[in-house]
């Protein structure tokens, strides 16, 4: 029997005039770790948010939701639903008096415990100054006495192996361990039900593989029921007991993952959905195969050996070397720390960018990447080496003639790109800066914002922006300054696979249209696909460059799931797309 | 490397009552030996507590503003019995004088147990005891304070970003002020739009239930009860003593005579055992770090 | 509204009949008359029935939270200008708070605010004259808070003036409290004479971030009260 039951569920926000859900059904089973995904905006998070009472939005609601908390011994709850009841009487209709509770009418102590709700971005979340604050906030609120309280958290720094953080400020915390001080702390309340809503998508890859495998423990060891919203599917997917697939506010597909990967092929081939799927998957999906649908890394690889002769091994790689060109940026012997008693960040760094290339460097968390783009952007000095840019000493651009037409950094939160109430007038501002009239100001503003899709935006308060959008106007800031240089510091943070694929056409653009492209980042996969040269980030220094191809196939775990999947069969396919192609090249063994 | 504390691992309650025995007898006396035994120990115990180097900043700071109050307290006080000279026809007095030495050296032994109680009391100390009070506030005080380290650092991030774009990149004066109230006012609105997230957060794990408790890292030993004991007993005896108008002592019209009676001398004597016990809680505390380590 | 009114009547009248009950009782106990001691004592008591009063209502915590970004805010403001010395924007942020959400709000906003700002820079005798002066600049600015009159620019200017004396003349009185043990005006005026300079660099400040920040951070407020629903005192108050 289902512990959540989704029956006919449509909402429409207040003043809205389109429904974020309409007629979505769903059964969660007990125990189930269910993931839904779906390109932003698809009612996902609405979806995930109606479940929990206290962050329920405002607006028109119709269907249930309906929560049966009999099936976790809820004998010992000193709430009013009454005595169990047995499943058959949850077919259907509104007439539940006991156990199945629509959680609208949740009593709120309950809905409080019952349902767990990690949130997206890890620092939001946390209310205290120190991690045992943050851990007793739940516990508290709900009137606990100190001994259970203590014994509670004990038992879950246990579990999570986070005991040595106990008496930290959480500022002091990573992002990684913030997410996971943020689930330890919806834990403590023992939920039936724990929702998650993105929780890995401001975490590096390596922290938000080491979530997810925290998320499966939980759900394995403990059977706690599970409902993940996720963008980075390669992980997840394959664990999953059941996959929902949303597109414009309705239900897709949903079954296992298996069933999802092989029934989306009968949907449309250029569903957007398909971009944020595993490789393996991807893989299958493209090559049109039949049979069962390869989900990891490891069936990838059986699937390969099994269906295709390794005649063809071989991608040929053009990309145009850029070596004999101008260097848009130099960095020689570039050290920086700082403060003067701090250790360096940058040690001995040299790098080169030539004109009109895209270079992606990708490293570690903390290597010091974005102290890097400082440096390039003039924040920051080296106190030891030298940066030119065009040939020409950084320190001698004075006047902020660094800035126009030459270097623009995108942050890594576009959020910090702006100051005014509305977006126009920030954009505004970046004319002014240019010089310009304001009539030839505001073309260019909507040239720029129509090509980017986001003309409709100019009016609004650039934090009613989504995510996806709020990159793009920041962008849009960056190019009114018309960059020949642009540096962006992970600009994949937090977006889904279909923005990321706009993303990428935006900057083939810019680079078809003569600029120079910096990008600092985890994403190996955005990295094999958008760089002309990739750059490994190591100790504050640059330990190795090449390009993507040779670059991704020289590294054996720092490299993208398309490689590890076709590695010993073919020599340098790194995209999807690639193995793809040499698949096709291939005859199929019998 | 930080050195080994010994008083600050008491109950912040018990801490709390010892401060604040401390700072009210050193602003209700002007009695020059308890005075002396006010002001020695609170530098003493700031001494312990931060280093000799800072102390011996501080006190090159303190000591002329002290000297400096109390040579200009003749220009306003006029009594006094014992004119050294005079000063536009005004007396100036040995007793007006003498007078403004305590007083400054009063202010200056109330400046430096604030000293040592900032030492001593940190935050999360503050916001246990405040919270045993005052809940509720004492919450947005330890949420505000969680937002200070992210607003610091936020700030960095934007003024990094604006400096990026070449908005305000010059280093004059106006243009960094300008660009510090611009930056200012996005991280107002940085703050404010993504507090809300923080609020849904606190709502998700029942923020507004009836019945909210208090949980906290501190415990109360034994130890404790003593400690509180003794400045209960210390204190109270110091404070009865001097309301019953014990070892008094006045300026004008003369300075009068330092009394030793057995009730001025248990007054001075308990107020220096109240006090000093910090330094030599601090002492012993050294000398046995410092002879376990070579033990070891 | 009605009730809000009342409550802040009674809370007038518990600071009314207590604080003189204080200063009898430091007499009578402290035949020295030490007024530092009371005084202090006084500035603390007074901000009690307002705490008082906050702790016992129901308040959303949305409304916790916002609080608690304005008291944050008043503090890294002084560490971000902590450069120009005398140059802090706290009591604008406070009045403005006042302004835009009420008394209450207000009052917290400044109280809070003293005690915050002062775990970074230091807690000392000035700490209970701080949280008392900044509380009531905030409740008094709140209690305008339906006031247009009260928000133009003549008037912020008053109240960045007001505020800047206020702190200095409180603070003044402990001063002579100390070194007098009784009441000198001529150490009063000689100690507002002396740090004039710095009480007129103080109140520059606070007129200069009164007009400045008073318009951006009334809109971002009102931005997020209409946005989320904070601080609604009218009928649709009630459950979140």
């Amino acid at each position: 029997m289902a512990i959540l039951s989704i029956q006919n569920l449509s909402f429409t926000y207040n003043g809205a005039n389109r429904k974020a859900l309409s007629g979505v059904n769903l059964e969660v089973e007990k125990g189930q770790f269910v993931v839904v995904c779906g390109e932003s905006g698809c009612g996902k998070s609405t979806l995930l948010r109606l479940v929990k009472k206290q962050l329920a939005p405002k607006g028109k609601r119709e269907g249930s939701i309906l929560y049966n908390a009999q099936l976790e011994g809820a004998g010992n709850r000193e709430q009013g639903t009454g005595i169990g009841c047995h499943s058959e009487q949850s077919e259907e209709g509104p007439s539940f008096h006991c156990a199945l509770t629509d959680v609208e009418d949740m009593d709120e102590r309950v809905a409080v415990t019952d349902i767990g709700f990690v949130m997206q971005n890890p620092d939001n979340q946390i209310v205290t100054d120190k991690v045992w604050h943050e851990l007793a906030f739940g516990l508290e609120a709900l009137g606990e006495k100190p001994d259970v309280i203590r014994k509670r958290i004990a038992e879950i720094c246990g579990f999570f192996g986070i005991t040595d953080w106990y008496h930290k400020n959480t500022s002091e915390l990573s992002g990684g361990q913030k997410q996971l001080l943020n689930l330890a702390a919806v834990m403590l309340m023992q939920p039936n039900i724990l929702i998650l809503d993105e929780p890995s998508g401001q975490l590096d890859p390596v922290a938000a593989t080491e979530f997810i495998a925290t998320l499966l423990k939980i759900n394995r060891e403990l059977g706690l029921t599970i409902l993940l919203v996720e963008h980075r599917l390669e992980d997840v997917f394959p664990l999953a007991d059941k996959v929902v697939l949303m597109n414009k506010a309705e239900i897709l597909l949903c079954g296992s993952p298996r069933e999802v990967g092989l029934k989306l092929k009968e949907t449309d081939p250029q569903h957007k959905m398909r971009l944020g799927l595993p490789a393996a998957v991807r893989l299958f999906n493209l090559l049109g195969a039949a049979g069962e649908c390869p989900l990891t890394v490891k069936e990838g690889r059986d699937f390969l050996e099994r269906t295709y002769m390794p005649e063809h091994t071989e991608i040929s790689e053009e990309r145009p070397d850029g070596k004999n060109r101008a260097a848009a940026l130099e960095i020689q012997d570039g050290f920086f720390r700082y403060a003067r008693n701090a250790p360096d960040i940058l040690k001995g760094l040299s790098l080169k960018v030539y004109e009109n290339e895209t270079l992606c460097v990708l490293g570690g968390n903390g290597a010091g990447k974005t102290t890097m783009l400082k440096i390039l952007s003039g924040v920051k000095r080296v106190h030891q080496g030298a940066v030119r840019v065009w040939g020409k000493k950084i320190k001698d651009y004075t006047g902020g003639s660094l800035y126009r037409e030459n270097v623009a950094l995108l942050p890594q939160n576009p959020q910090s790109v702006f100051v005014k109430d509305k977006l126009i007038d920030d954009l505004r501002e970046a004319t002014a800066l240019m010089s310009l009239k304001r009539e030839a100001g505001d073309a260019e503003i909507r040239a720029l914002c129509d090509g980017l899709g986001i003309g409709s935006l100019l009016e609004s308060h650039p934090y009613d922006l989504s995510g996806g959008e709020q990159q793009k106007a920041a962008l849009v800031k960056m190019l009114l300054l018309r960059p020949r240089i642009l540096l962006l510091d992970e600009p994949t943070k937090g977006i889904d696979a279909y923005s990321k694929t706009v993303l990428s056409d935006i900057l083939k653009r810019l680079k078809a249209e003569g600029k120079t492209i910096v990008i600092v980042t985890h994403d190996v996969e955005f990295a094999a696909q958008n760089a002309d040269r990739c750059a490994m980030f190591f100790d504050g220094r640059i330990v190795s460059e090449d390009a993507p191809a040779a670059f991704f196939a020289g590294n054996t775990f720092y490299t993208t799931a398309a490689y590890r999947i076709s590695r010993g069969f073919y020599k340098n396919a790194v995209t999807v797309e690639a193995v793809a192609e040499l698949c096709g090249r291939n005859p199929k063994k019998l | 490397m930080k050195s080994v504390r010994a008083f600050e691992t008491y109950h912040p309650l018990t801490l709390f009552a010892f401060f604040a025995c401390a700072l009210v007898i050193c602003m209700f006396t002007l009695h020059p030996v308890l005075l002396a035994v006010c002001y020695l120990s609170g530098v003493g115990f700031y001494g312990m507590l931060a280093g000799r180097r800072k102390l011996a900043a501080s006190l090159a700071r303190s000591i002329p503003l002290t000297v400096l109050i109390a040579a200009v307290n003749p220009l306003f006080v006029h009594r006094g019995e014992t004119p050294l000279f005079f000063l536009n026809d005004n007396a100036v007095t040995l007793e007006a004088i003498l007078y403004g030495a305590a007083a400054a050296v009063m202010l200056m032994s109330v400046f430096y147990w604030f000293k040592c109680y900032n030492e001593v009391m940190t935050s999360d100390k503050f916001i246990y005891l405040f919270g045993r009070v005052l809940p509720k506030l004492s919450l947005i005080l330890s949420m505000a304070l969680r937002f200070v380290s992210r607003f610091k650092r936020q700030y960095r991030e934007i003024d990094d970003a604006q400096r990026a774009m070449g908005m305000y990149a010059s280093k004059s004066l106006t243009d960094r002020l300008r660009s510090a109230f611009r930056v200012f006012s996005a991280l107002i609105t940085w703050s404010l739009e993504n507090s809300i997230e923080t609020a849904d957060s606190m709502r998700a794990r029942g923020y507004g239930l009836r019945g909210r408790t208090s949980y906290n890292n501190f415990f109360w030993r034994r130890r404790d009860g003593f400690m509180l004991a003794f400045i209960v007993l210390t204190a109270g005896a110091v404070i009865a003593l001097l309301s019953a108008g014990r070892a008094g002592f006045g300026y004008y019209p003369t300075v009068t005579p330092i009394g030793f009676s057995v009730y001025d001398l248990l007054c001075y004597g308990a107020l220096t055992v109240l006090l000093f016990m910090t330094v030599l809680l601090e002492m012993k505390e050294a000398v046995r770090w410092r002879y376990s380590l070579s033990k070891i | 509204m009605d009730k809000a009114l009342l409550k802040k009547t009674i809370a007038f009248i518990v600071i009314l009949a207590l604080i003189p009950a204080v200063i009898a009782l430091g007499v009578v106990l402290f035949r020295d008359r030490r007024f530092n001691i009371i005084s202090i004592a006084v500035a603390l008591l007074a901000c009690v029935p307002f705490f008082l009063f906050f702790e016992k209502k129901q308040t959303k915590a949305r409304e916790l939270v916002v609080i608690a970004v304005m008291v944050a805010l008043s503090a890294v403001g002084r560490l971000i200008f902590i450069g120009i010395p005398g140059f802090k924007p706290l009591a604008a942020i406070v009045i403005i708070t006042g302004l835009a959400f009420g008394a209450e709000a207000g009052f917290l906003t400044g109280s809070l605010s003293a005690v915050l700002s002062n775990i970074f820079f230091g807690q000392g005798p000035w700490t209970p004259f701080q949280m008392f002066v900044w509380g009531i600049l905030g409740f008094a600015a709140g209690l305008f808070y339906r006031r247009q009159a009260a928000k133009t620019w003549p008037a912020l200017i008053v109240w960045g003036i007001a505020s800047g004396a206020a702190f200095s003349l409180l603070m003044d009185i402990w001063t002579v409290f100390s070194l007098d043990g009784g009441w000198n005006w001529a150490r009063y005026w000689t100690a507002l004479i002396a740090g004039l300079p710095y009480t007129a660099i103080y109140m520059g400040s606070n007129v200069l971030f009164l007009l400045l920040l008073f318009k951006p951070i009334s809109k971002k407020l009102e931005r997020v009260k209409v946005k989320y629903m904070l601080f609604d005192y009218g009928e649709t108050r009630g459950k979140e």
